[in-house]
């Protein structure tokens, strides 16, 4: 059976563009994510390497902000960075950012099992959590991987901070300006060939998508799906 | 013309020919040729005519420096022959003239020139004043720049942030050297030069006798800097421009790059400079570096009997050169009375040309027609401002001009470095150049090829160090003595047609006349004589009417001053200023339904919201049926734009207290309160509810446009009053929709099962939390638009899915979606105000009428002593409601102003015509003294028809309530 | 274009960032005088040299203090806002009704 976006209640405002690019769509999460852009999952391995755009929106994250955020965060089992803007990987395959001493966002893995996520969200309330406080990441922002080795060539066109990879070890989070949106990226850690995941406002999915398409154009970048995404280590 | 044979014409492929046309007319050339030695070599030598007296003129610098060269290509005016390349089927005009480039009828303005002094924009044509008019259109159609085409079609632009350790500006020998020392280093290096080859003065200038140390030296540092990995190389890229910690922006092909430069090296170089002496403006006289260009680089010979004029040793290469070249130079003329004899002066003795030592170049002969030159006079120099009358004449159609230099020193200008030029003999040297910049090679004033090389080597090294990249070893000290530089002596021509400005047609009696005139200020002569405000940017006038006037006080050359040098330093097109712009565009969950149902879009800030639905031809009735089903029946709007934040922890309440006029301490959980905002002056910023959701959260609602600020007002605060309270923007992060109208609990029951929506149980201004069709939501009861209604806040990623279970459930009652228009009129039939289109940035809470909103008895909100000054003060004036006496009458506009006995005493801030009330009513500042309702006031609209309305009171409609309360 | 180094996210292009005017001591709203009150609301010292002032890093929200050289136009130090702000404010209401 066909599994289109509009059957879940739940849905990335990019599906629309992820339908004109000829995506194939599976259930992750309880909404539809998209697995592929063609038939072709060769090509779209090599244009992950190449220069491939993904959007992840429907996959688990979530936030914690406030002044006890840190102690209450590790009180949940979580490894946090000392340092501003790094990531701290965690032993369910959950990334840590920490973006200010009293902020936290949690991004889940490829595969959209939520973990540390899920246990998070569902033992935080106003009573629970003395000082630290629930951000709706999956909601303020959506969320792009960007992939390849032309990644920092595509960055030098959007963003004035300096994205190569000398710049930007892995666990690198830069919160900065990206084609006139605040915007939050954060360099994975794969060996192959740079990711960098994108996160910002969410009702600006649609403008930067596009924006990001024809900046990319030159390079070749194109639409991925989830697949060809997991194929970078 | 036979071209030259290899190695001359470096740049030219002479396997491939090409051919263009120039005015009209068709030329080929070969691939790599300039629009100007394609030309050349078809013996076309006149390029353009002059600004101001339509004098021909062809190359001078040839390599883009000079305005002599600029031509129409296409739509594109003042594009410069001598730099850009030829392609086939480029269509090329000349300039500035009123017939043909040839035979131009206005080149009879000449004759007239006596009558055209300086300054005589500002003298002759102010009086009478309307004269100005007539004179503007005749003088711009005879001192025109080219063509703008308004149709010219949009090409694709964009711009690229670059990033590097060290950045070399010019790759010259000096900038060469740079580079290679600096990535041998270990630094990342960027190598701009504005040429498209690498090689600078190596490429086409003559450093020996033999003429092989500049092509050897020029050949070893490209193949080295060309395999360094740690170099990167951008040709044919102009840098126009030096910004704080060293930002350049760089132009190449349609991209402007925006690069961080590290550490910056400035090798870009100097120009040569012409002199001054009759008729010096001919075709065929040029630069010396222009003639050996034309040489090496496209294989010309420049003509077949040169005189070359020189104040230095180049000018020596340049006979060499022409020598080589197969011309007759029928003569060196130095200025300086006893030049040193060194390796390429004896050699151009070797070969039996004479050289007249102390003599300058007073007047050039015209060939006939005008268009060349055919013969030089030469004189001995008696003093630096004095020449011998008797002169001899030597025939010549070639004169190559090695004047002195000045430095291409812009870039170090703007980065706040200066230049002096000492004494009178041409020489300088910069200074003042601010940190993680160095200047490199005859920029800086040296000139002999050894020290610009470990000169550039040396500044290479300590930018790379700067960067962080130190390495070991020291670099050679510059080893050669320099050669004195000279300069050539300024000798006014009492028949004029010296020319100090070639762009302005500026001569040297006319900066003599400025002078005359008190204008001996360098900035005050620059811009009466607007010498050096041509386009060539007084690269070759600057320094000569800098000499003029320091001559003229008998100050000092650094007394008299230099002019500045604003970016851009070259031309630029406004197309890589524009780029690519971003411009984000947001989008709501539901916008695409709002599509599908033919809503008529209109931007609020950054969104897109819709208007209204329905066609734009029946804009009015769509609106007003929307007005109608609410108050009817049940509409429904797309509310996600509004501003949202969260605020929790221990003290919210009473950082709330502290942020908003109202009481909050004591407000119950589950309740939702009106918040107004003002800034420390008193004046209304902002305004939404606070949704108690819990004792230590509120969510509280801000304007669309307003929620950015009010959300870094409170982070601003509370970083200084350091409360336990976090805030987080969630705007966007929730869908929102606001159904409303008399039947809205009805088809929103179908939908909810978790939540009494009966008024007992869920009275006004109530909030609860449940679900709408399975989708969690916060509902909200306010009454903005004065029905009873329900805003439902749900996550933004399933705002579509809850508007289409919406619809669905309200099919059957005749749900109708409303756009901003309907809610704007919905809203005004109640009285409420919008902030900032019903206030703007001195309203108070007084004259808005919302002392109601305002909690005096708390010890402080932002705001709240100018709010007690103003209420001490009184006001003066007051927004008020009124109605149209006549409502089919005309009809005023928002803006349209209040007039009593004159006098203006405020405006209207709303209007409509309202379905409802079937009356035109609207919100106005009035004075205080006019706001009892009855006042008639007046209201004067467009044409000056006065408009009568009569106030009354707010609201407009259901003054109880009752019906939002229903 | 200038460049800022932000206390928490490092130096970035001056365009990240927003001003927030000069740091200043607010007087006691509920007790200092009128002209005291609309000196510290209208009135900007304009300092030609060091001046202490507020900056925000846009993309972060986040506030913080720099030190500028206004006439050398220079960067001298930026620090975040808690080394200025270390203890909650609080606001009371005088005893007695303000007699003007």
């Amino acid at each position: 059976m066909t599994i289109l976006p509009q059957d879940f209640a739940r849905r990335s405002f990019l599906y629309r563009e992820l339908e004109s690019a000829g995506a194939t769509f599976d259930e992750v999460n309880g909404a539809a994510i998209a697995m592929a852009c063609g038939d072709d999952a060769a090509a779209e391995a090599a244009q992950a390497r190449s220069l491939g755009l993904s959007d992840l929106s429907v996959l688990p994250r979530t936030g914690y902000k406030g002044w006890n955020m840190a102690t209450w965060l590790q009180g949940q089992g979580a490894e946090m960075a000392e340092q501003n803007n790094n990531v701290s990987p965690q032993a369910d395959g959950t990334r840590i950012a920490r973006l200010a001493p009293g902020e936290a966002l949690l991004l889940g893995d490829d595969q959209g099992s939520a973990g540390l996520i899920e246990k998070m969200d569902g033992a935080w309330s106003m009573e629970t959590a003395d000082g630290c406080f629930q951000v709706p990441r999956a909601e303020t922002n959506f969320w792009l991987a960007l992939s390849g080795a032309e990644t920092p060539a595509l960055f030098a066109k959007i963003c004035a901070v300096d994205l190569r990879p000398a710049a930007a070890p892995p666990h690198t989070v830069v919160q900065t300006n990206v084609a006139r949106l605040n915007a939050i990226i954060i360099r994975r850690d794969t060996a192959e060939v740079p990711v960098f995941d994108l996160l910002s406002d969410i009702a600006s999915a649609v403008y930067l998508w596009r924006a990001l398409l024809d900046a990319m154009d030159e390079f070749g970048g194109k639409p991925i799906g989830l697949t060809a995404l997991r194929t970078l280590k | 013309m036979e071209r030259l044979s290899a190695p001359m014409g470096s740049r030219i492929d002479r396997t491939e020919r090409v051919s263009f046309r120039f005015e009209g007319q068709q030329y080929s050339g070969y691939r790599g040729d300039t629009i100007a030695s394609a030309l050349y070599a078809n013996d076309v030598t006149m390029l353009s005519r002059s600004f101001k007296y339509h004098r021909p003129r062809g190359v001078l610098s040839m390599c883009g420096q000079d305005s002599n060269t600029m031509v129409q290509i296409g739509n594109k005016p003042n594009r410069l022959a001598d730099r850009i390349a030829i392609e086939a089927g480029l269509d090329v005009m000349g300039q500035n003239y009123w017939g043909s480039l040839e035979k131009d009828r206005l080149a009879a303005l000449r004759y007239f020139a006596r009558f055209m002094p300086v300054g005589f924009y500002y003298k002759a044509f102010y009086k009478p004043r309307w004269s100005w008019r007539l004179w503007a259109k005749l003088i711009r159609r005879v001192a025109g720049l080219g063509v703008v085409a308004l149709d010219t079609p949009h090409g694709y632009y964009d711009k690229q942030y670059l990033f590097t350790d060290v950045t070399v500006i010019g790759a010259g020998p000096a900038g060469l050297a740079a580079a290679l020392e600096a990535a041998e280093a270990g630094a990342k290096v960027l190598l701009v030069d504005e040429n498209i080859e690498l090689g600078g003065a190596l490429t086409y200038a003559r450093f020996d006798g033999a003429g092989e140390a500049g092509e050897r030296t020029r050949a070893d540092l490209v193949a080295k800097v060309s395999a360094h990995e740690c170099i990167r190389v951008m040709t044919d890229t102009a840098c126009t421009g030096w910004y704080a910690d060293n930002w350049l922006p760089l132009i190449k092909d349609n991209r402007l790059y925006k690069l961080r430069a590290g550490s910056l090296v400035v090798a870009s170089g100097c120009y040569e400079q012409p002199l001054i002496f009759q008729n010096n403006d001919l075709p065929g006289i040029m630069l010396g570096s222009a003639a050996q260009r034309l040489i090496r680089l496209y294989g010309i010979k420049p003509g077949n009997r040169a005189v070359v004029a020189t104040a230095n040793q180049d000018g020596y290469g340049v006979a060499l050169d022409l020598l080589d070249a197969g011309m007759e130079v029928a003569c060196v003329v130095d200025v300086r009375p006893d030049p040193p004899e060194e390796e390429m002066s004896a050699a151009v003795m070797r070969r039996h040309v004479p050289i007249l030592a102390g003599a300058t170049l007073r007047e050039a002969v015209p060939s006939a027609g005008g268009l060349g030159v055919r013969a030089v006079k030469i004189a001995r120099l008696e003093s630096a401002t004095k020449a011998a009358r008797r002169y001899d004449s030597f025939a010549c159609d070639v004169i190559a001009m090695s004047g002195s230099y000045v430095p291409a020193a812009a870039m170090l200008h703007q980065a706040g470095g200066r230049v002096s030029f000492a004494a009178d003999n041409g020489s300088f040297s910069v200074h003042d150049l601010p940190a993680h910049l160095s200047a490199a090679g005859s920029v800086g004033g040296t000139n002999a090829l050894e020290n610009v090389l470990s000169e550039g080597a040396a500044a290479g090294r300590a930018a790379a160090s700067d960067a962080g990249f130190s390495s070991a070893g020291a670099s050679a000290a510059p080893s050669i003595a320099e050669e004195a530089p000279g300069a050539w002596p300024i000798i006014i021509h009492p028949k004029g047609k010296d020319f100090v400005d070639f762009d302005e047609d500026l001569q040297s009696h006319d900066i003599e006349n400025a002078l005359t005139e008190g204008y001996q200020h360098i900035q005050l002569l620059k811009r009466f004589t607007t010498n050096g405000m041509g386009p060539s940017q007084g690269r070759h006038a600057t320094l000569p009417a800098i000499r003029l006037a320091a001559r003229r006080t008998g100050a000092g050359l650094d007394e008299t001053g230099s002019t500045t040098s604003r970016p851009p330093i070259g031309p630029l097109t406004m197309a890589h200023l524009a780029g690519r712009s971003f411009e984000p565009v947001r989008y709501t969950a539901m916008h695409y339904r709002h599509v599908e149902r033919g809503a008529r879009k209109m931007p609020a800030g950054a969104w897109m919201r819709p208007e209204y639905y329905g066609a734009a031809h029946s804009r009015a009735d769509n609106i007003a049926a929307e007005v109608v089903s609410v108050r009817e029946n049940v509409g429904m709007i797309d509310v996600s734009t509004l501003g949202g934040l969260e605020i929790r922890g221990p003290d919210a309440a009473e950082f709330l207290n502290r942020m908003y006029t109202f009481a909050y301490l004591k407000q119950p959980v589950g309740r939702a309160r009106y918040v107004l905002m003002t800034d420390e002056s008193g004046v209304i910023v902002d305004d939404g509810v606070a949704c108690r959701m819990h004792d230590d959260h509120f969510y509280v609602t801000a304007t669309t446009s307003g929620v950015d600020g009010v959300y870094r007002t409170m982070l601003w605060y509370n970083v200084q009053w350091r409360l336990k309270v976090d805030i987080t923007h969630v705007s966007g992060s929730y869908a929102g929709v606001n159904i409303a109208g008399p039947n809205s609990r009805e088809v929103l029951q179908k939908l909810c099962d978790d939540v009494d929506l009966s008024p007992e149980a869920f009275p006004y201004m109530g909030v609860r939390r449940g679900t709408v069709a399975g989708i969690p939501a916060l509902f909200l009861r306010v009454g903005f638009v004065g029905e009873l209604g329900y805003e439902l806040h749900v996550p933004a990623s399933q705002g579509e899915a809850l508007w289409d279970a919406l619809m669905e459930a309200g099919n059957e009652a005749g749900i109708q979606p409303f756009g901003v228009e309907a809610q704007r009129l919905l809203r005004l039939e109640k009285g409420h105000i919008i902030i900032s289109q019903d206030t703007d940035g001195l309203t108070t809470p007084h004259e808005a009428d919302m002392g109601w909103a305002i909690a005096n008895k708390k010890p402080f909100y932002v705001g709240m002593r100018s709010v007690a000054i103003q209420d001490s003060v009184g006001l003066k004036r007051k927004l008020v409601g009124f109605e149209l006496a006549d409502s089919t009458g005309k009809k005023p506009k928002e803006c349209h102003l209040v007039i009593r006995s004159g006098s203006i005493t405020g405006r209207v801030t709303s209007i409509a015509h309202s379905p409802t009330l079937n009356k035109v009513i609207g919100l106005a500042y009035v004075a205080p003294d006019q706001a009892e309702p009855g006042t008639e006031i007046d209201i004067k609209i467009d044409g000056g028809e006065m408009v009568k309305a009569v106030v009354v009171k707010l609201p407009f409609y259901d003054p109880d309530g009752a019906r939002q309360e229903m | 274009m200038k460049q800022m180094n932000c206390p928490l996210n490092g130096v970035r292009n001056i365009q990240e960032f927003a001003h927030g005017g000069e740091v200043v001591d607010q007087p006691d709203p509920n007790r200092c005088s009128d002209a005291e009150w609309a000196e510290f609301v209208f009135m900007e010292a304009n300092t030609a040299g060091v001046v202490r002032e507020w900056w925000c890093h846009v993309a972060t929200a986040y506030w913080f203090i720099a030190e500028r050289d206004t006439l050398k136009d220079e960067i001298i130090r930026t620090y975040d806002a808690g080394e200025l702000f270390k203890e909650r404010v609080d606001f009371t209401r005088p005893e007695a009704p303000k007699e003007t």
